[in-house]
């Protein structure tokens, strides 16, 4: 298992980084992990001409998570960072178990949170909370910065809203609102080194009463080309108060949206069935978090 | 078209010639010589090529050599003690027969202090939860924990370096 020759660039800034992008474009790949990149390179699924390893470039790393101020996540912060960060564990704990949850620990030590986006995987763990909190991307080239929201860069398997000239660099997270709870959880059939067969966040606000659901957003993963945003989901919560017998339509609900298939991993039926397990559990656990019990 | 970099492994500087897509993993064990790393599954899956790069665990079997300059790798060779003792690691592995065919040893103790420098007291869970990326096809992980737990009962009366 040999990779292909290719060129090697190891820039050390962000306008380096640019520029080479630019000027080699799509023959070009950027190695952050190298955790999907190089396994797809061994298999010759792809052989890119050049590689370009953003690893030296500290710009592109690094957490900033301040009180009021929502958070900015570089892109090529390795998921253990993110997964040990008490800022994000205390403010995005949704962020932080699905990062743990990615791989294995070694896995999490190489792998970035922009390449577990940039994959575009329809199994990715850290994609589904982080469209959930309303996360957005930065898309940078030499002609200047782009604002996206992550459920318009993904936008299906291994297919990005990405000119070949841009490089994601980092994410902007929003403040949670007072009275919101995002939670996440997934299914798969052992807990490492697996691909989970649906995964789910939930992403609950509170009026100031603590009871009437103000917003919500449900985001599932892994049955739908990209993180599937529930559209019934907040039209059945808005302006309610939360009930086992709403719950129970909410996720049936739910269940009616997701489009999963067949594979390897599960059967389109048993992903169905989870996606209503999941929505009852994580409704149930957001809801109780957003009020603060 | 090859060139020549310098790999920090074990403390000791070593000048290879690697072309651009060798892997650090067969310049560890084919051009350094240090063959107590392994080559399990080849695709990052099984943990036996851990090495800890900056005293993080990452699997050598997917990582560009080239990439490695200006970096610490420590391998399993690299925990030999004074006078060539063991490791309190290896040494609980040995004291509580976590070692069976051995192919996944290395990897699972590079793996085990890894957890035990980041969290000296770890949790049946947290020892299952970080050493869930070492596979072992001999299915001897009871043991592999009750040695971790006892390396780690050592580690926090000693202090290990």
């Amino acid at each position: 298992m040999f990779l292909n020759h290719f060129e090697y660039f190891a820039p050390k800034t962000p306008a380096e980084t640019l520029e080479l992008l630019g000027r080699l474009g799509s023959k070009a790949k950027i190695l952050a992990g190298g955790t999907d990149l190089m396994v797809v390179m061994k298999a010759k699924a792809i052989s890119p001409e050049y590689l370009i390893d953003i690893n030296g470039v500290e710009e592109f790393k690094g957490i900033s998570c301040e009180q009021g101020k929502g958070a900015v996540i570089g892109t090529n912060t390795k998921l253990a960072e993110v997964q040990f960060s008490k800022a994000i564990q205390a403010k995005y704990p949704a962020l932080a178990y699905s990062a743990g949850e990615v791989g294995s620990s070694q896995v999490r030590h190489m792998a970035s949170l922009g390449g577990n986006s940039c994959n575009a995987s329809p199994a990715a763990e850290t994609p589904t909370p982080l469209v959930a909190m309303g996360a957005k991307v930065v898309l940078s080239s030499l002609s200047g910065d782009r604002e996206l929201p992550l459920e318009e860069f993904i936008l299906g398997v291994r297919k990005l809203n990405l000119a070949e000239n841009e490089i994601l660099t980092k994410f902007i997270i929003p403040e949670p609102t007072q009275k919101s709870a995002c939670r996440y959880a997934y299914m798969g059939r052992r807990d490492a080194m697996e691909i989970d067969c649906v995964n789910m966040a939930v992403n609950i606000e509170l009026e100031n009463d603590g009871e009437t659901v103000k917003n919500v957003k449900l985001v599932m993963g892994s049955v739908y080309p990209r993180p599937l945003v529930s559209k019934e989901v907040p039209t059945l919560l808005h302006g309610q108060k939360l009930s086992d017998e709403l719950i129970e339509k909410v996720a049936e609900a739910a269940q009616g949206e997701a489009k999963p298939i067949d594979d390897i991993r599960a059967s389109a039926e048993y992903r169905r069935e989870i996606v209503k397990v999941l929505a009852r559990r994580l409704l149930i656990e957001a809801y109780a978090a957003a009020k603060g019990v | 078209m090859k060139q020549l970099i310098e790999l920090d492994i074990n403390n000791r500087v070593y000048e290879v010639a690697v072309d651009a897509r060798d892997l650090l993993l067969d310049v560890i064990r084919k051009k350094v010589g240090l063959t107590g790393t392994k080559k399990g599954c080849g695709e990052g899956d099984c943990g036996a090529c851990t090495v800890l790069i900056d005293g993080k665990p990452e699997l050598a079997c997917i990582k560009l050599a080239i990439a490695c300059q200006g970096k610490k790798i420590t391998t399993i060779e690299g925990l030999v003690q004074e006078g060539g003792a063991l490791h309190p690691l290896q040494q609980a592995f040995v004291d509580h027969g976590a070692v069976q065919c051995g192919f996944c040893t290395p990897g699972m103790i590079l793996s085990s202090k890894a957890l035990l420098d980041r969290n000296p007291k770890p949790t049946q869970y947290d020892i299952k939860h970080e050493l869930s990326g070492n596979i072992c096809r001999c299915t001897g992980y009871k043991r592999i924990i009750e040695a971790v737990k006892a390396a780690a009962e050592v580690w926090s009366k000693e202090g290990v370096k």
